[in-house]
């Protein structure tokens, strides 16, 4: 990859945070945005009300993915200049590990930015990226340009 | 191990539901049990919208419903004991948009039960099942079994006498 992709493909945090702010899901999610040394990292707080499975205790799986789907969108609206939120073609959700009541973070790959339809893959962690909880790809449409 | 009824299934799968804490925030109740298919109901709410100026849901309020409805339907199947089941993996179709102040259904049911994997499809929709909003598949992962001791001996119309 080029420097010049990387530039292109970091998203841009505050472009970001104007989209996080429009989507009532996302802020009763508690999700947040920050910058990592080459990326943005997207945290999910830890929150009693996101248990699934209270006897371990594990975070709901739905609530994981549903967290991972809007890093994505996310993520990909804060690399390009959206007129709109990008709209869900497909989700994709592989479980690694129960995710326990603790803070969880996800990151994106733009994989492919394309005129019409965009893929991202998506690791979600807790502990350390390199034992993800999950992983998720997800095709959107390529919102247009302002 | 007899089949249970469906009602049976009804007073499991409400229980489980129940105990489920984020399930239960969000409002989510079983709507139908009928024979393998379970359908779960989630009412609307303006904190799970996703589009602000449509009111439309989130597309992630689905992967919560759909996770929930496939999940559970894993204990109605009339193929295998009724397990405790973490999701392996789930895939999600998205056809159509929720639309502003529907309550969303989801209905599913297990295709093949095997000795250690149950594969589970179903689908969300608004109106009528005809016109889905999302499609889901999925399998999951039986670890233990559910007792269920307590559900058969104490329900009059059990399968078996």
């Amino acid at each position: 990859m080029t420097s010049r992709s990387n530039a292109r493909d970091k998203p841009c945090l505050e472009t970001l945070h104007h989209w996080l702010e429009k989507i009532p899901y996302a802020m009763f999610l508690g999700i947040k945005a920050e910058p990592s040394k080459k990326d943005i990292i997207f945290i999910l707080p830890k929150n009693k009300k996101f248990i699934g499975n209270p006897s371990l205790p594990a975070l709901h799986g739905g609530v994981i993915g549903a967290f991972m789907e809007q890093a994505a969108a996310l993520h990909l609206v804060g690399s390009m200049d959206a007129a709109a939120l990008p709209k869900i073609i497909n989700f994709s959700l592989d479980y690694l590990r129960p995710a326990q009541l603790r803070d969880t973070y996800a990151s994106c790959i733009l994989s492919r930015k394309g005129r019409f339809i965009s893929n991202l893959t998506i690791t979600a962690w807790q502990e350390h990226i390199n034992q993800p909880n999950a992983i998720a790809r997800a095709h959107f449409l390529t919102p247009e340009t302002n | 191990m007899p089949v249970l009824s469906n009602s049976q299934k009804f007073d499991l799968v409400t229980i489980m539901n129940a105990h489920i804490p984020h399930a239960a925030l969000l409002g989510i109740q079983v709507e139908s049990i009928e024979r393998e298919e379970l359908t779960l109901r989630l009412p609307y709410q303006t904190h799970l919208i996703g589009n602000h100026e449509t009111g439309t849901l989130h597309g992630g309020v689905l992967t919560v419903l759909l996770d929930q409805t496939l999940g559970m339907a894993t204990v109605c199947s009339d193929a295998s004991e009724p397990s405790v089941t973490p999701t392996l993996d789930l895939r999600i179709d998205h056809l159509g948009i929720a639309p502003a102040g529907m309550s969303i259904f989801a209905s599913a049911r297990v295709y093949k039960a095997t000795r250690k994997i149950l594969f589970v499809e179903g689908i969300a929709y608004c109106e009528s099942k005809e016109k889905p909003i999302a499609r889901a598949t999925g399998s999951w992962v039986r670890v233990a079994e559910v007792d269920l001791s307590w559900i058969v001996s104490s329900d009059k119309d059990a399968a078996s006498p």
